[in-house]
């Protein structure tokens, strides 16, 4: 026997201009794949980024300072960071521990191990240890220590040997050559002098400055320049994100520079982020369309069988039949979209997830909790417009 | 159900029907269940328009119509329908079947209408038989002499449960024998419900044992 929607099938027929109809779901799908292609490539970049498994380093470390301008460069206050400068910093998000660089303010001269008749002025920083990313038993100085520990930053090694040695026709020298070898050091001012022996015992990747241990330059500090604070002029501060564009942005606004290379990471996320928007964007408005054709769609059919529908209400149909009966037309047809596309979507995933595997970069096989809520929200929508437009039409006295 | 009519005056007739003296049209008329009420009308007089007020099709008047001591414009569209599926049933003068429709499928959506069959389909092609219209039930409605459609109307008015029936001229295109065959299970399907019925027609008749008779 026949149900009374398959005789309503014969009497409305949904069918009408089946290549629109068509045109409308196949929009619909690639508007919802382009939805979800934008959720997944946030989250995929995102997952290479801070899942812990990408990471080499846990954090990494910049050193900051303003900018020299001509305008200021002539005022070592001006080019200090403030108390308030220092404390806004720090109650930054991405700023996970922070120390002062300290300068020497005192004079510094160093002398090879033999007479050669030569000598080179100098100047000291030092960093709290937690910073300084060569760990060493010699690196510990207490007062009365006639040795003096130094970090030496590794490109200063470089540019000797590969500059400096190569023009003058001197020996390039190794590391060990350079740690083996005794400098005197002679710290100085207007009130006296004192001499150390200096020994390399590491070179730095991290901090560009000639470091000696904090307790030496505390001690130094305040015995040769006792009335003076040192001032913050560089600082240091561990992140676990060096292209983080909050921090990249943060530096930019307050005039703070950095060594740069670390931040690149930074500009390539954010021409992501803007590729991103705008897949995301297309498939926003490319949505909107197809739910616009959607309604009109659904109007075109009730406009269409006008007649009919007024004649099944005159002989007692109920409007929540008709609905029934409409949302029936549209409903799985969408739902099946949806499905299809969540399903492309998972493969394209399990398929840049077995890309990257091979790279040794991590990201999860399955598309994220955003895309399904995203398809989720998306059919939700649909149902919305779809059962308030038949709503409006049919319940119309 | 009881229908009650208060000083009904369809507008586009207001003129006409003040000039005359009716024995509907601007008067205070109950029609109380179970009656079978003809109502005899010349032409032009609205008597189409009376069962579309009735039926609640049209809204062109002035005055009202109580179902129930409510009147029309009071329900709405879903306890509109619910009364059309259950309550009051009609046949109209312009029959109205789905033309892309067989005429058992025009039958058949009145009687699974409310989600369950009303009647079985033997019951259905024995009324079928009695209107002698067997042989065209597999055909489209399209196809049918107003005769044949007039029947199928008629057969499609009875396959719900109902407590009055609206006739507007029902058997104007029926010969002798058919009328009094379609009269015969009128009045056997509203004797067995209890229900009354609305006749409308332009001459006097003696198909039915009416119960009350008005002049339009």
């Amino acid at each position: 026997m026949q149900t009374f929607y398959s005789l309503l099938k014969k009497i409305i027929r949904a069918g009408i201009g089946r290549a629109r109809y068509w045109m409308a779901y196949i929009g619909l799908g690639v508007a919802m794949l382009l939805i979800f292609i934008a959720i997944q490539v946030h989250s995929n970049f995102n997952q290479l980024l801070h899942k812990p498994e990408n990471k080499n380093e846990s954090a990494d470390f910049l050193v900051i300072n303003k900018t020299i301008t001509n305008a200021n460069s002539r005022n070592v206050e001006k080019n200090a960071f403030t108390q308030s400068e220092l404390d806004d910093l720090q109650k930054q998000p991405f700023v996970e521990s922070f120390g002062y660089m300290t300068p020497s303010q005192f004079k510094v001269q160093a002398y090879p191990p033999v007479d050669l008749q030569f000598s080179t002025a100098m100047f000291f920083e030092a960093v709290p240890d937690t910073f300084i990313d060569v760990k060493n038993d010699e690196w510990k100085w207490a007062v009365g220590d006639r040795a003096l520990p130094i970090v030496l930053p590794n490109s200063m090694l470089n540019m000797y040997n590969f500059g400096f040695a190569l023009s003058q026709n001197l020996p390039q020298i190794s590391q060990e050559t350079v740690s083996a070898l005794p400098i005197r050091i002679v710290i100085y001012n207007d009130f006296g002098q004192e001499e150390f022996v200096g020994r390399i015992v590491g070179f730095s990747d991290r901090i560009s400055s000639i470091l000696v241990p904090q307790s030496f330059m505390n001690w130094a500090n305040k015995k040769y320049a006792p009335g003076l604070q040192p001032t913050a002029s560089r600082i240091i501060i561990k992140t676990k994100d060096p292209g983080d564009p909050k921090l990249v942005s943060y530096l930019e606004d307050h005039g703070f520079s950095t060594d740069n290379d670390k931040l690149k990471d930074s500009r390539l996320r954010m021409i992501v982020q803007i590729i991103v928007s705008v897949i995301g964007f297309f498939g926003l408005v490319l949505l909107l369309f197809a739910v616009l054709v959607f309604s009109m769609f659904i109007q075109l059919i009730i406009a269409a069988c006008k007649k009919e529908i007024n004649l099944l209400v005159t002989l007692g149909t109920k409007p929540s039949q008709l609905k029934r009966y409409l949302m029936r037309q549209f409903v799985p047809m969408y739902v099946l979209i949806g499905v299809i596309t969540l399903v492309v979507i998972s493969g394209i995933q399990y398929f840049v997830y077995t890309l990257l595997l091979k790279q040794h970069l991590f990201v999860s096989p399955l598309p994220g909790l955003y895309t399904w809520l995203a398809a989720a929200a998306i059919l939700l929508l649909l149902y919305i417009v779809n059962s308030s437009t038949i709503r409006k039409y049919i319940y119309k006295p | 159900m009881q229908i009650s009519l208060h000083q009904l005056v369809p507008i586009p007739l207001k003129e006409k029907v003040l000039q005359q003296t009716s024995g509907i049209w601007n008067q205070a008329v109950t029609f109380t269940p179970g009656q079978w009420v003809k109502i005899k009308a010349p032409s032009g007089t609205g008597k189409t328009t009376l069962i579309h007020y009735l039926y609640n099709t049209r809204y062109d008047y002035t005055g009202d119509i109580h179902i129930d001591q409510k009147p029309w414009p009071a329900y709405n569209p879903t306890e509109l329908a619910n009364i059309r599926q259950s309550q009051v049933s009609v046949i109209f003068q312009d029959l109205r079947l789905f033309d892309q429709l067989t005429a058992l499928e025009n039958i058949e959506l009145k009687n699974i209408m409310q989600g369950q069959a009303y009647y079985s389909r033997e019951k259905i092609e024995d009324m079928a038989a009695q209107l002698q219209v067997t042989h065209i039930l597999q055909q489209s409605a399209a196809t049918l002499s107003y005769g044949e459609r007039q029947r199928i109307a008629i057969i499609r008015a009875l396959v719900q449960p109902f407590s009055w029936l609206m006739m507007d001229e029902p058997f104007s295109h029926l010969d002798e024998n058919n009328t009094r065959r379609a009269a015969k299970l009128i009045a056997e399907e509203c004797t067995a419900r209890k229900a009354g019925f609305i006749l409308t027609d332009l001459d006097d008749d003696t198909h039915f044992p009416y119960t009350a008779h008005y002049q339009l």
